[in-house]
């Protein structure tokens, strides 16, 4: 079996894409797969992204076949468009940013949990199994149409935010494999691939726009969320290459923000004129919104824009409600609530802390993501925030011209018309780039070509309770010590010098676990005995389990742990006996304090 | 090699795909019965269902102008009771959205790129259903003469398949109700 196919899957938050390129071939030509899904029940028509919905139909409505592809009988759900548009109609069975709750460790992602809040007589599924079932869908649409070349036996990259710490990357992979891609997956960071698609569509001229000491900035801001990279171009075995310096942490901020923001507004209009919509006519407003963004947002673009809802019933006109919206004030809606000019220096707002807290995703209180890549700026750099020199965006947010000259105005403002970064040539095609610099990726890993080195974008953490006399009512002083080092490279391990843990025999043994995207300089074995919290975060717990009947004589084992980096880039943590030669690997753990109810 | 990887294939499939499961389970029932003598000549299993009775195109592609654009709607609702402006409202989200489906399920494009009013020639042994010539026609091909239109073509096929009944093949919209 020999991978005659690499296969990029760009799963999204709110759209899934299928790239792929043939390994026979002597330079790369990507392509896009085109996606067979419902668009309504019985019609499947082809598109080139998945939307990330699954719809789950009643038991009335499945029969009859309604939600049958050519490969899969009897289906009781659907994937994609027709589940895309049944969320706005039917919101109580329909799932959709599964993949925003799979990196949201306050809940058990593997309970069935979405969609959130639904009455019980829905079969509701867990965020792993959505993921699956929209990677599925991608497998059975590949098989149709290679039925030559089955997934299993291609090359696969799978792409994840940068920002997904190591737990959301490994239930990503397990959701993977359970869909039955290939056990030599690999996960990059979607930054990354976006650099790749850049690299991909400008062939060898890359050398020529950037140097050795370059610091190229990746401002990824998607439908759901905004992810930031920076990479650094140094010179390797003499020849330029690219290095991932840093990733930004998980903001849940993006295009739908912006989108329901000038829903808001529209409506505020229509309320003004007597018009009050109800729920049906609300979701059709943040539609008709989103398709105007963009000619709003166009620097010529007319200076009033109709806005219609239209009519619910078959009296269409009869029953289509319309404002007008003023160019200037949806940009400046849009453009100073989401890229407000600010101070380099400036911090993004935080939520309030209050004794009650709903449940549900951890949206970003503060929308304005110039604040946040200002913080990320100010984390990496040594003295005084990072300037970098070359900034590439991507995402379908950065289609509006308005927002990409905001963005290049504010770097001006921070770092002066002379050293504000260059934006690269926008070549690629923004929707659709992160699967193809995938599937291009996957090819110059095989076939040779310019990678970026980077190793683990964080440094972990793992607790450990001070000994000493209990203070009632007091938990024990809490200890991290660092266990991987920021840029841990693959295929490689290490050992930490700490001193010996004890795990009990035949009980699971838990250790709380901490990330940190900031602090670059710890080593292994590293004692922090005091941290703030934007510093470390905590994440899911860690556990082992030595059985009894391991042959151990003494109650309780004396270890140190093992870190390990996996030739795929996945994060293992082993615990390594110092008086035998056992070991045994620390799993993530489901939290106690999951919330599910 | 080949077979461990499909065996793996087919462990992990059962677990965790109740479809492929019942597949196996099948199979695997049959496996050591005599195969019959015309069994290569249809390998694939028979559909549990008779196919679906085909629909139109034409339905399909009226349902999908109507879903995507509410072409129907707009074009049987009399236009006698309403205003210009409130006709324009609608008017332009219908004429957007028609304009997105007809672009990617037919990718229209002109047939010819001159602007409209330039001198074009007509080959000799022309398709009469591509050129369509009109005023003083006379002569022989090749004729020459001021464009009037450059004419459409469909650059790509793509309307979706469908796979209902055949109470429902004629349906270009469904009936809506809200459950309360």
């Amino acid at each position: 079996m020999t991978a005659r196919y690499v296969l990029g899957i760009d799963l999204g938050t709110t759209n899934s894409v299928l790239a792929y390129t043939s390994l026979e071939e002597e330079e790369p030509r990507v392509e896009l797969l085109p996606i067979p899904q419902l668009v309504a029940a019985g019609t499947v028509e082809s598109r080139t992204a998945l939307p990330s919905f699954v719809y789950l139909a009643s038991e009335h409505e499945a029969g009859g076949g309604s939600y049958d592809l050519e490969w899969a009988a009897d289906r009781d759900f659907a994937v994609g468009e027709l589940a895309r548009r049944q969320a706005a109609e039917v919101p109580d069975r329909t799932v959709g940013a599964a993949k925003s709750w799979l990196c949201h460790s306050r809940v058990d992602r593997h309970q069935p949990i979405l969609p959130w809040n639904a009455p019980d007589e829905v079969g509701k599924i867990s965020p792993v199994t959505a993921s699956r079932r929209y990677l599925e869908h991608l497998i059975g649409t590949w098989e149709a149409a290679f039925p030559e070349a089955p997934v299993a036996e291609q090359h696969v990259v799978l792409t994840v935010p940068a920002s997904f710490d190591a737990s959301a990357r490994e239930l990503t992979r397990e959701a993977a494999l359970a869909a039955g891609l290939p056990e030599g997956l690999v996960l990059l960071e979607e930054p990354q691939a976006a650099v790749y698609s850049w690299l991909a569509a400008t062939g060898d001229r890359w050398r020529r726009q950037l140097s050795v000491g370059n610091t190229l900035l990746v401002c990824d801001v998607g439908g759901g969320t905004t992810d930031l990279s920076l990479v650094a171009v140094a010179e390797q075995d003499g020849e330029l290459g690219l290095e991932r310096m840093a990733v930004g942490n998980h903001l849940l901020v993006g295009g739908d923000n912006m989108d329901l923001a000038l829903a808001h507004h529209a409506a505020g209009i229509f309320a003004e004129k007597g018009v009050a919509l109800d729920p049906w006519q609300s979701v059709a407003l943040w539609h008709s919104c989103r398709n105007a963004k963009e000619s709003l947002l166009a620097p010529e673009g007319p200076e009033k824009q109709s806005i219609a809802v239209l009519g619910r019933g078959s009296k269409l006109i009869g029953g289509t409600v319309s404002i007008e919206v003023d160019r200037q004030a949806v940009g400046q809606l849009l453009v100073e609530g989401f890229f407000p000019r600010c101070a380099v220096s400036d911090k993004p707002a935080r939520r309030r802390a209050s004794g009650f807290r709903e449940i549900g995703l951890p949206f970003e209180s503060d929308t304005a993501v110039t604040r946040h890549l200002a913080a990320f700026l100010q984390a990496h750099g040594r003295e005084g925030p990072v300037c970098p020199s070359h900034l590439l965006f991507n995402g379908g947010v950065f289609k509006a011209d308005l927002l990409r000259d905001r963005l290049l105005d504010v770097f001006r403002d921070w770092f002066g018309e002379a050293s504000a970064p260059h934006l690269l040539s926008d070549v690629h095609d923004l929707d659709h780039a992160v699967a193809q610099g995938a599937a291009y990726y996957g090819w110059a890993k095989q076939r040779g070509g310019v990678r970026i080195r980077g190793g683990t974008a964080r440094a972990y953490y793992v607790g450990i309770e001070t000994a000493g006399l209990a203070v009632p009512g007091t938990p024990r002083p809490l200890r991290a010590v660092c266990v991987v080092p920021m840029g841990m490279e693959e295929g490689t391990q290490t050992d930490v010098p700490s001193e010996e843990i004890g795990l009990v025999v035949g009980e699971p043994a838990q250790f709380r676990f901490f990330t940190s995207s900031t602090r670059k300089h710890d080593k292994p074995g590293d004692v922090l005995t005091r941290w703030s919290d934007e510093e470390l975060v905590e994440t899911d717990s860690l556990e082992a389990e030595l059985s009894a009947d391991e042959a151990i004589e003494d109650a309780y084992v004396p270890v140190r742990f093992q870190p390990r980096v996996t030739e795929l880039g996945m994060l293992e943590l082993w615990c390594v006996s110092t008086k035998s030669d056992g070991r045994w690997k620390l799993e993530f753990s489901v939290r106690e304090d999951a919330e599910v109810d | 090699m080949r077979r461990i990887v499909i065996a793996l294939r087919v462990f992990f499939a059962t677990l965790f795909r109740a479809q492929v499961a019942r597949e196996v389970e099948r199979v695997l029932s049959g496996i050591g019965q005599p195969t019959p003598a015309e069994a290569p000549r249809a390998p694939k299993p028979e559909p549990k269902k008779p196919r679906a009775p085909v629909r139109s195109d034409a339905v399909t592609l009226l349902a999908t102008l109507q879903r995507e654009a509410r072409f129907v709607d707009f074009v049987k609702e009399p236009l006698d009771a309403y205003s210009d402006a409130q006709i324009g409202a609608v008017a332009r989200d219908v004429h957007r959205d028609c304009g997105r489906v007809l672009d990617r399920l037919f990718a229209l494009q002109p047939i010819v790129t001159e602007e409209d009013g330039t001198e074009i020639d007509v080959p000799a042994g022309f398709d009469a259903g591509r050129y369509r010539l009109t005023g003083n026609v006379a002569g022989e091909p090749p004729f020459r003469g001021p464009l009037r239109h450059h004419g459409w073509e469909a650059t790509r096929l793509e309307l979706p398949s469908w796979s209902g009944s055949a109470a429902a093949a004629r349906t270009v919209a469904p009936v809506e109700v809200e459950l309360k």
